[in-house]
């Protein structure tokens, strides 16, 4: 290949600045919109399972109308659909105030909560229905026996799919650069103007995105060994496989 | 923790390995193939785009067609097809250095950061940075845009000059010429900057021209050339020569007056000093 490497772009100059701030943005972004996300997530994950069809009916067409269209799409939608429909005042505060920023963790929040919503979804369901049955006929509510006993469990359960989730929600954060947002790899992309040397800066993009899915990951693996409930999922084997992974 | 050494090590062998398989050079992989294979754009009128019979034309595809076609075709001896690839400007440097296209002809400007992982031909069309904004707008050059929000195409050369020079601009990237104007539409950015070429294929490709107004001195000097793969002087050799018989026989001016003429698609007559300094890169026979 006649392409000679020469590492030394990425330390040399601004690029570890630009790096750096990459990082940041792609951090603050991710840590917003998984917030978001979390937060829409529960409560029409939870919404889908109730016993009252109006409810299920709306929690259904949230899902199935954000997570059926591209992120892409919903990055222009938010970036470009919204803003002429509010007043003009609201716009250009907005403008000036890093649209781009908030318009890309409202479409990487709503995309990625349809989705936690279904994983969510998926652990009350793995729940025997006698659970909740048991909780109401003790004389609790509807909203008591989610807020009490289902969810408390189902949130447990659903901690390595919720993980893989959120791992993509990073990830898919680098779709921002489409409206500008200057996160990650934005900032690589910026190396590669300067230096003409795109595949050292991927290269260096590519290691961060790994470092940092890899920490979240033990994280979270770490999580769900403190919250494992004994008998259900990883309550039990886990020390046997903890042993086998040396 | 073992797994995971083992795993990259296994990730940077087969990396490792790609290099000798593309051991190849331009010429023998185009005689082989018999396709010349190029990175060019979409959306530049009227360098390279998509016109209204969805036809794929252009300023720069033209040049390679009927300048350089023939000359590699001769030179290979064998009649070679052109292939068409779209390549935006974060990825024709990559697209070039893994093989997947063999020449980049499109709107590239030449500079010297860029010749240390390409090589280009000889420059094709020179132009310069200027504004698209709003007609009416307070913008009336690179001086007067500080604090106002201005669209760049990312990985371009403009946006590097923007930050340099007027730092106290917002800068806002875009990844193609579509989205960055479709801000400039929407109130997002004050105005778009580009090579002045490119603005007014914009401008004149735009629902509405006389809304628009380019505006500014060039602020900065772009040479478009041809890039290919760094150390193939063959290759180049007849990438040149391509385009050196072109501008010698006058087929280089017919190409150019088609597009920029004044029935082209858009008139920018050529200058005499441009005119002067394209015949004076055509070396002797």
């Amino acid at each position: 290949m006649n392409y000679t490497f020469d590492w030394s772009v990425l330390w040399k100059g601004q690029s570890g600045e630009w790096l750096w701030l990459g990082l940041l943005t792609t951090l603050e972004l991710s840590a917003l919109a998984w917030l978001l996300a979390v937060a829409l997530g529960i409560v029409s994950g939870a919404l889908r399972t109730v016993p009252w069809k109006p409810l299920r009916m709306l929690a259904t067409a949230y899902v199935e109308f954000f997570r059926n269209v591209p992120l892409l799409v919903w990055m222009f939608f938010w970036y470009f659909g919204v803003p002429p429909f509010l007043p003009l005042g609201v716009q250009d505060w907005l403008f000036g105030h890093g649209l781009e920023f908030w318009a890309g963790v409202s479409a990487l929040g709503v995309y990625s909560g349809a989705r936690f919503s279904e994983v969510l979804r998926s652990g009350i369901q793995s729940i025997p229905r006698t659970q909740f049955e048991a909780s109401v006929a003790s004389g609790l509510t509807t909203f008591q026996a989610y807020r009490h006993v289902i969810l408390p469990v189902a949130l447990r359960l659903i901690i390595p799919p919720a993980t893989n989730e959120s791992l993509n929600l990073l990830k898919n954060s680098s779709v921002a650069l489409t409206i500008s947002v200057a996160e990650l790899t934005f900032q690589t992309r910026q190396i590669e103007t300067y230096t003409a040397k795109a595949i050292e800066a991927l290269t260096a993009g590519t290691v961060i995105y790994l470092v940092l899915c890899v920490s979240i990951a033990s994280v979270m693996s770490w999580v769900e060994r403190r919250t494992a409930i004994p008998g259900l999922i990883g309550g039990g084997d886990r020390r046997g496989r903890r042993g086998a992974r040396g | 923790m073992r797994k995971m050494i083992a795993l990259t090590m296994l990730l940077a062998l087969l990396t490792a390995t790609v290099g000798p398989a593309l051991a190849e050079t331009t010429l023998e992989k185009i005689a082989r193939t018999e396709t010349l294979t190029i990175g060019t754009r979409t959306g530049s009128p009227p360098f390279a785009y998509v016109n209204s019979k969805n036809e794929w034309v252009g300023f720069s595809i033209d040049l390679v067609e009927q300048l350089v076609l023939p000359a590699i075709s001769q030179k290979v001896g064998k009649t070679i097809k052109l292939e068409k690839k779209e390549s935006t400007p974060p990825t024709r440097i990559p697209l070039l250095s893994s093989g997947a296209v063999d020449l980049i002809a499109g709107t590239m400007t030449d500079t010297r950061a860029r010749r240390d992982s390409v090589d280009f031909s000889i420059t094709f069309f020179v132009t310069g940075a200027q504004f698209l904004v709003k007609k009416g707008s307070p913008i009336k050059g690179i001086k007067n845009i500080d604090g106002k929000r201005i669209a760049a195409q990312q990985g371009s050369t403009n946006a590097k000059i923007i930050r340099e020079k007027a730092p106290k601009a917002q800068l806002r990237e875009f990844p193609d010429q579509p989205a960055a104007f479709q801000a400039l539409i929407q109130g997002q950015v004050d105005a778009y900057t580009n090579d002045g070429i490119q603005l007014a294929g914009l401008k004149m490709k735009a629902p509405n021209p006389a809304q628009w107004e380019i505006v500014g001195d060039f602020f900065s000097y772009e040479p478009y050339g041809m890039a290919m793969r760094k150390n193939e002087s063959d290759f180049r050799n007849v990438v040149n020569n391509g385009l050196m018989d072109g501008i010698e026989s006058g087929k280089f001016f017919e190409i150019y007056d088609k597009w920029f003429g004044p029935k082209g698609e858009l008139p920018y007559p050529m200058s005499a000093g441009v005119r002067q300094f394209m015949i004076y890169q055509v070396v002797p026979k």
